[in-house]
């Protein structure tokens, strides 16, 4: 350990500025290691979140298969926390030898954090180790309540270590004003220079999108295993462990945008540039690139609550409505991906007579865009409800006025957004002039888009809880019942999440362009060239790659540990019958 | 379970070979460095306004929103009737010549908005050293003005940012290398080639199955001769001065490449 410090002491104190890694450049390397200790990272940071709720909802309702389920999600986490700690070990070696200007930098400025948060860390690894390997022994009682205080504590550590980190990336980003090669200015302390303009909304929009990943992976985990099962228990576990964390990944993902749109905003605030450059700049086509992935997240993310409504007694009678929801998400994602400007032929701009369609070109503008995504919000939403209420007998007596108000809500919502999004544009009808300026569509009504599909979304819920409370039920749901061609748009969820992940990774950093950290270290290496979208994708699909490869391979260390276990611990789960669904 | 293996692996191959092709096949375009200049005693305009150009077009991130007619003053092209800004630079404030308030619109751009513009523009300063924004004042006061931008201007400097910039020294090299000078030109920021299409200026692939050497020729020298169909938006964006900016032997290698791409 101490030689270790000493060579990365040595490292930051050397004259050089750059080091180089052969191959594939210094770039190169260290975008590898942070991108996938990143994603090692948000998993065990996701999954801890909803290990805790499940093993609350088991520990409140006595009923021991959402305890299992939380257990089983542990398990996967153990494997994969010494992997982050792998890959971060690696990335602090890099970052120091390769790039020991900028490392000198940063360790001098938040040096008192970095031992803060390496002694959070130790802290953490032993909270979940006396947290998974504490399960059976504190499983009844207070003793039962102290294990799940030790979830909690495991999120706060979590969390922590996290806040922290993303003080370090932020600050690359949104340095304190004043702040020079040399240090921070005088009276600005440790804290502001974590507590940066972009540090909170980066938070946020983390702790949703390590949810939605942590979901994601583990849904994918629960859908190999239902293609692998022997036995229809096993199938039937598996369905409703692939359900819980597909639920858990789309009902966070349904509110990222909303995140994502609070972090543009404050990147803006920030410095006016650097939001142009993100959006309007040489990243601008990113963009089209994400809303082509976001589009495949909502059809998967449909496709798979509609196939599964297929184990629903009841459902049939909301199926002829899918197709119709289907029309919507594939309109909307068309329009979303609409570029403002069109890459055609000479004749083609000869005919469209610029570079902007004359039809669709109003599509490829912001207000279209933000109203296509929240009617994509919403559908998805709807399909869910659907999903929820589809073996539901209301028995309340005020259910169809119920009904007729989230009805009503839907309508209200969606008039609302197109209303605003039309009124976007400046156009003239009937002699009545309409529209806004700029300022006052991004300030305004792109946010009371949002607060409309929100309103929508809190409203029905709550009024969807008290019809349903106390309801009949036209049938069991047939847990294992499921095509398996349901379980591959698992897969394409978590493969897109991961990839996505990293474009979206790609996109802040990017946008720092030739900065290490922003107006105040130049990037003076050979890679300062911040590289075009296809390279930046080479780079996204081979850390996915080696992502999911190790994934794999944790989870398959974790099924041999599975298979060597006692027979009183494989037991339980291989009994596991028809569980109920995670929403009742 | 070999079949589900294959099956799983499969889907992930496509997935993915799906999202990295379609980031090959959208528009390529990456975010420069700004070169380092080294600007000594006895500098001249045919120095100074290639390299500002280089930088408006590139690092400086200006074309950003200047050229869009929305976001900010259009500045190689009229705007709202004064013409482009070397026309209109020393009438702007009153008591202030053109190159003063080029150079105050760079590193103090709040001090003097245009009507109906906001105040999003940035401190050059932060980005670019004195060097590097005297650089591109030259260019600007070039666009139909008169430049008077001089070595004393930037010895004197005005504050900029300090930080090394890359080590490259914006030296114009008497290239004959076609690429080298459409890449030195900024020809390739408005102009794609080799399947990239940025849809400000026409293709340069197949540009000579359109167009004969001479009419290349022509358009490099005179841009306004004659607007492309499509491109009529983009009309008077293209500078007019190649034919001073290139020797006779570096038009002819371009006209000559350009006349190959069929």
């Amino acid at each position: 350990m101490i030689d270790a410090l000493s060579l990365i002491q040595g490292a930051a104190d050397g004259a050089r500025e750059y080091g180089d890694f052969p191959g594939i450049g210094a770039r190169g390397a260290v975008w590898i290691a942070a991108q996938i200790h990143l994603m090692f990272a948000a998993f065990v940071l996701g999954v801890p979140m909803f290990a805790v709720i499940t093993e609350f909802i088991g520990i409140v309702g006595k009923d021991s298969k959402y305890d299992k389920l939380s257990k089983e999600f542990t398990r996967l986490l153990v494997f994969a926390y010494s992997a982050t700690a792998l890959w971060g070990g690696l990335l602090l070696f890099l970052l120091s030898t390769l790039y020991p200007r900028f490392w000198g930098h940063m360790a001098e400025i938040f040096e008192l954090s970095m031992w803060i948060y390496a002694g959070l860390f130790f802290i953490e690894s032993f909270t979940l180790y006396l947290y998974y390997y504490g399960w059976d022994r504190w499983k009844e009682g207070r003793a039962k309540w102290g294990h799940w205080g030790l979830g909690l504590l495991l999120n706060v550590w979590g969390t922590t270590v996290m806040f922290i980190a993303n003080g370090w990336l932020t600050y690359m980003m949104s340095p304190p004003e004043g702040t020079t090669v040399q240090g921070l200015p005088e009276g600005v302390g440790l804290w502001n220079a974590i507590a940066n303009a972009t540090w909170m909304p980066i938070n946020i929009h983390r702790m949703i999108a390590n949810a939605v990943f942590g979901g994601s992976i583990v849904a994918a985990y629960a859908a190999y295993r239902f293609l692998a099962a022997k036995t229809d228990e096993e199938r039937a576990h598996y369905d409703w462990m692939g359900y819980v964390g597909t639920f858990i990944a789309i009902s966070m993902f349904i509110i990222l945008p909303f995140a994502g749109y609070y972090l543009g905003r404050e990147i803006y605030e920030y410095n006016q540039q650097m939001g142009i450059t993100m959006m309007g700049g040489f990243m601008s086509w990113l963009w089209i690139l994400q809303a082509i992935l976001i589009g495949v997240l909502f059809l998967s993310a449909n496709y798979y609550l509609w196939t599964g409504m297929g184990r629903i007694p009841g459902a049939e009678r909301f199926m002829p409505y899918t197709k119709w929801m289907l029309a919507v998400l594939i309109v909307c994602w068309i329009v979303w991906g609409t570029p403002n400007t069109l890459i055609a032929t000479r004749d083609e701009f000869a005919a469209m007579g610029g570079s902007r369609h004359p039809f669709l070109g109003v599509l490829g503008l912001m207000s279209a865009k933000n109203t296509a995504v929240n009617f994509m919000i919403l559908t998805t939403f709807l399909s869910f409800l659907l999903y929820r209420r589809a073996n539901k007998i209301p028995t309340v007596p005020w259910a169809k006025t119920g009904t007729l108000i989230q009805g009503a809500m839907f309508v209200l919502s969606g008039g609302v957004v197109l209303f605003l999004g039309i009124i976007g544009y400046k156009f003239d009808l009937f002699g009545v002039s309409f529209g806004v300026e700029t300022i006052t569509r991004v300030a305004v009504l792109s946010p009371l888009q949002v607060v409309a599909v929100l309103a929508c979304i809190i409203g029905v819920t709550v009024i969807d809880l008290f019809i349903v409370r106390g309801a009949g039920s036209r049938g069991e749901i047939r847990w294992g019942e499921m095509p398996e061609r349901s379980q591959y748009a698992i897969f394409v969820l978590a493969i897109t999440f991961t990839w996505l992940m990293g474009l979206m990774g790609f996109a802040r950093s990017g946008i720092r362009q030739h900065w290490h950290v922003w107006e105040v270290m130049r990037d003076t290496s050979d890679y300062a060239v911040t590289p075009a979208l296809g390279y930046a994708a080479n780079m996204i699909t081979v850390c996915v790659v080696i992502f999911l490869s190790l994934v794999t391979f944790i989870f398959w260390l974790g099924g041999l540990a599975e298979g060597t276990a006692p027979a009183s611990n494989a037991a339980p789960l291989a009994r596991q019958t028809k569980p109920a669904a995670l929403v009742e | 379970m070999w079949k589900t293996n294959l099956k799983v692996l499969l889907i992930a191959a496509i997935v993915l070979g799906f999202y990295t092709t379609i980031a090959q096949i959208i528009p390529q375009l990456q975010s420069a460095v700004p070169e380092v200049l080294d600007l000594t005693a006895g500098v001249t305009p045919e120095v100074l306004i290639p390299a500002g150009e280089a930088l408006f077009d590139g690092a400086g991130a200006c074309t950003a929103c200047h050229g869009l007619g929305t976001r900010a003053p259009n500045l190689r092209t009229d705007h709202a009737g004064e013409g482009t800004i070397g026309q209109r630079c020393g009438d702007r404030k009153p008591g202030m010549d053109c190159k003063a308030y080029l150079y105050e619109s760079l590193s103090q751009p709040a001090e003097y908005l245009v009507d109906g513009f906001t105040a999003i523009m940035p401190d050059a300063r932060r980005q670019l050293s004195a060097e590097q924004i005297w650089a591109i004042s030259a260019y600007l006061q070039d666009r139909g003005g008169e430049v008077t931008v001089t070595a004393a201007d930037i010895q004197q400097g005005g504050g900029g940012a300090t930080e090394p910039a890359a080590a490259v020294a914006a030296t114009f090299s008497p290239t004959t290398d076609p690429m080298q000078l459409l890449t030195q030109n900024a020809c390739l920021g408005c102009h794609g080639i080799n399947g990239i299409l940025i849809p400000i200026g026409p293709s340069f692939d197949g540009i000579g199955a359109r167009l004969t050497a001479d009419q290349i020729r022509r358009d490099i020298l005179d841009p306004n001769a004659e607007v492309s169909d499509g491109f009529e938006q983009f009309a008077g964006m293209m500078p007019v001065d190649f034919g001073q900016k290139l020797s006779a032997q570096q038009l002819e290698a371009m006209v000559q490449f350009l006349a190959g791409r069929r």
